[in-house]
């Protein structure tokens, strides 16, 4: 298959196997940074490196329909969704790196080397032989090739994939998309609501006919009892606020009603409002 | 795909050359053969349809009728194609249909035949919403407002039926799949539901969620690996197709070390389906953090769809190297059956305690695998029937077994069930017993039939560790059995549902099955050893 794909000419062999001596060490080194960077986008970014290496070494070898559609779909498109998901989650967000088995980590690392050695003297001692000269029975474009090898030998596979977008999408769906149980009030409900409950209009705001501007004390209504719901719930409302009290003109106003004063320290802490 | 079909055209790729540039003549697409895949997938989509266009209220009963009546027609269609004087005339072994891709042959009828059935028993048991084990709103926080909000309103996820559909029909091409990347495509297409669906559990949600987790992380894995082991063997043969690689393997035995890395590295994505035991450690914690129905699915189609490709893979595609991957497989099968009976001696959650026993059960699969014969197939083959009823009634009645908080996992829970509830506790117990391999289960007929081929290829140290890690696993489903009856009732122990028409037809089939096929087994051996007559077709 990659046969088709990489069906080209190869113009300068020098040149080409520099290059791609150059981008290996780049991928490669890219491709470990990858996996080893802590932040996420670090991570993104790295494979974009990876990509577009790959992309080049594509284009070398004839198949520059393949190195475009890795440039455009991957590293364009996915790369790009990635980078909007990470985003969106949080930049900062790091992986815990706790180990919850002990040794684990020396345990991954020596196997993974292991399987590294592995198959790095596997594939150095596999006889590769030399590429496929170019086949001339897909011409010189390769983007015949590619059509004819899904269209025919691949049709299969090709429609099938179309199985795994839907349940893609069908996942992302059931996963993220939380369906609306009740239906949504409209304005008309809210304003019944209102009416139904008895309170037609806002409560006050805090500091209209308070005597002291606490946090924890409620708000007074106009008849002078306290609303209850004017003091956050994590709060212990301080209860026996009294009614405003009338100030006349050369009397002194009388500071802190009895009850609640234990609980303050100074006696003008809470009663700003009346000596105002 | 449109325009006509020339005559010729299997071989018309080959011919380009001497067409117009440019040009492509369509190979022909044996629609008749491949029908019961396509109603799989055609249901399927028609069910994401309804999700999209149908009134909630409608939806579940449509997407059940969708499902079953999908799956029962698939099984139909292939039973007519296994039938067909056409496609099996004059002995013929079958061919490959839609330019190579597909192969239709008698194992692999078989294969699919299995599924089908399995698959609409477990969506059986998926439609079940009496106690639905599906979770209300995925997309609720665990312990959010508006899960409760979801759990009120009775939502549910009608998703599911689709989803399980997709499943199956990748399950239904993975072992028809006659090229490597057409497997690779049906793996992913049956993989990915199924992550999705394991993390669908109503109660016990963070661990449903940490098991669809762990199986998509690992699955992408090995699906990773499989993908390795696919581009070394097209480094080695130059193509993807099994017989384009068998027919390398034959003559070029110069340049082996990339078939090796291949063979092994595909292997390891295929072992790692089925859970043989180097790469088994997904399999507990999935099939606890699953859903029920879902963990009967996996434990049942996936498993009998992975044989289906290692027989295929290992058959077709390294059928002359048998020399080169038996010790290896050997080895594999050994420690399958060995770990597997071993650890679940210790298991106190009776779904990890399935899980660890489908393990073992792998072991011996593999066993006839092992034995690389048509005996050998067929009684791989006959097994995977066997195991896989018996595993979705077993499931089925850990459904029925319920605490106030949902199904009653710990083993401790089902202490004196036999004394409470005789029936369900008894076929619980005849469901062990045949997972044991007692006689008069169907159970004892598939350990006996994979022995004997096994024997019969010379394998015997392989059936001595086999009949010996029976012996452990028997230990450990008769201590349940013991625990059922011989022990105290619990106190406020958990309440026994009597089951409905949903789960008492996959109880009565697992039951009636595993009971058959332990009395009067010959009928289905004979139809495995008749699949089987003809190998897989390349």
């Amino acid at each position: 298959m990659t046969g088709v794909l990489a069906a080209g000419t190869n113009t300068d062999s020098v040149a080409v196997e520099t290059v791609f001596w150059i981008l290996a060490v780049v991928a490669v080194a890219a491709a470990l940074a990858m996996i080893l960077v802590r932040r996420a986008v670090h991570c993104a970014i790295m494979l974009a490196v990876v990509m577009l290496c790959l992309a080049t070494m594509y284009a070398m070898q004839g198949a520059p329909f393949l190195a475009f559609v890795q440039i455009i779909v991957y590293t364009g498109a996915v790369l790009m969704l990635f980078l909007f998901v990470i985003m969106l989650i949080g930049i900062t967000a790091a992986d815990s790196i706790v180990e919850t088995i002990k040794g684990q980590r020396l345990a991954a690392g020596l196997a993974a080397i292991g399987l590294l050695v592995l198959l790095a003297l596997g594939i150095g001692h596999a006889a590769i032989g030399p590429a496929a000269p170019p086949s001339p029975k897909y011409g010189s474009g390769n983007l015949t090739g590619i059509a004819t090898l899904i269209f025919t030998t691949y049709v299969f596979p090709f429609e099938v994939t179309g199985a795994l977008l839907i349940t893609a999408a069908l996942g992302a769906m059931v996963l993220a998309h939380r369906e609306r149980i009740a239906p949504r009030p409209t304005q008309r409900d809210l304003a019944a609501r209102r009416l139904a409950s008895g309170q037609v209009v806002g409560d006050p705001p805090p500091g209209i006919y308070a005597l002291h501007d606490s946090a924890d004390r409620p708000a007074l209504l106009p008849d002078g009892s306290p609303a209850a719901s004017s003091v956050s719930s994590v709060l212990n409302p301080r209860t026996g606020t009294e009614p405003p009290q009338v100030v006349r003109p050369g009397e002194k106003p009388q500071l802190e009603a009895a009850d609640g004063g234990e609980r303050e320290p100074a006696p003008s802490a809470g009663s700003g409002r009346a000596e105002s | 795909m449109t325009g006509t079909a020339a005559p010729a055209a299997l071989a018309a790729h080959a011919t380009l050359a001497a067409s117009a540039p440019g040009a492509i003549s369509a190979p022909p697409i044996e629609y008749s053969q491949l029908g019961p895949m396509l109603v799989v997938f055609g249901a399927a989509i028609v069910g994401v349809l309804v999700e999209a266009f149908a009134p909630r209220p409608a939806r579940r009963g449509t997407q059940l009728a969708l499902s079953l009546g999908g799956l029962a027609a698939a099984f139909v269609w292939t039973v007519v194609i296994a039938a067909s004087r056409q496609v099996f005339a004059n002995g013929s072994p079958g061919h490959t249909a839609i330019g190579g891709a597909v192969g239709v042959d008698r194992p692999t009828l078989f294969i699919q035949g299995t599924i089908v059935v399995l698959a609409f028993i477990s969506v059986l048991l998926i439609g079940d919403t009496r106690f639905s084990p599906f979770v209300a709103q995925a997309a609720a926080p665990p312990g959010a407002t508006a899960e409760q909000e979801g759990l009120a309103a009775g939502a549910m996820h009608t998703e599911i039926f689709p989803l399980t559909l997709f499943a199956v029909g990748g399950m239904m091409l993975f072992p028809a799949a006659n090229d490597l990347l057409t497997m690779f495509v049906a793996l992913e297409v049956l993989s990915l539901p199924l992550y999705l669906l394991c993390g669908l559990a109503r109660r016990r949600r963070l661990l449903s969620h940490e098991a669809a987790m762990k199986y998509f992380l690992l699955g992408a894995f090995s699906s990773a690996f499989f993908l390795f082991g696919i581009a070394m063997l097209y480094g080695f043969s130059g193509s993807v197709s099994l017989a384009a690689i068998a027919s390398t393997a034959a003559s070029n035995t110069s340049n082996s070390t990339l078939l090796f890395a291949g063979i092994a590295l595909t292997g390891l994505g295929l072992l790692f389906k089925i859970g043989a035991v180097p790469f088994h450690s997904w399999k507990p914690d999935v099939y606890q953090g699953a859903p029920t129905p879902v963990t009967a699915l996996m434990a049942s189609c996936t498993v009998v769809s992975a044989f289906g490709a290692l027989l295929r893979v290992f058959y077709v595609a390294f059928g002359n190297l048998t020399w080169d991957w038996r010790p290896a497989l050997w080895v594999i099968a050994v420690l399958t059956m060995v770990v597997g009976a071993v650890i679940a001696i210790t298991q106190t959650d009776v779904k990890r305690l399935l899980a660890y026993s489908s393990i073992a059960h792998a072991g011996f699969v593999l066993t006839g695998v092992l034995a690389v014969s048509t005996a050998g197939l067929s009684s791989a083959l006959f097994y995977l029937v066997a195991y896989g009823f018996t595993t979705v009634g077993a499931f089925a009645v850990i459904t029925l077994v319920r605490d106030p908080g949902g199904e009653a996992d710990h083993l401790s829970r089902w202490a004196g069930l036999g004394r409470r509830s005789p029936v369900v506790a008894g076929i619980f117990a005849f469901f062990l017993l045949a997972f044991a391999g007692i006689p008069l289960t169907s159970g004892f007929t598939g350990k006996f039939a994979v022995f004997q081929a096994a024997i019969a290829s010379g394998e015997t140290a392989l059936v001595i560790v086999g009949v010996l890690s029976s012996a452990i696993a028997a230990f450990f489903y008769v201590r349940v059995i013991v625990l059922m009856f011989f022990s105290d009732p619990v106190p406020d122990g958990p309440e026994v549902v009597l089951p409905n028409v949903f789960s008492g037809t996959a109880v009565g089939v697992g039951a009636a099955v595993t009971l058959l096929l332990g009395i009067a087994p010959q009928p289905v051996l004979s139809l495995a050893s008749h699949a089987a007559n003809q190998l897989f077709v390349g």
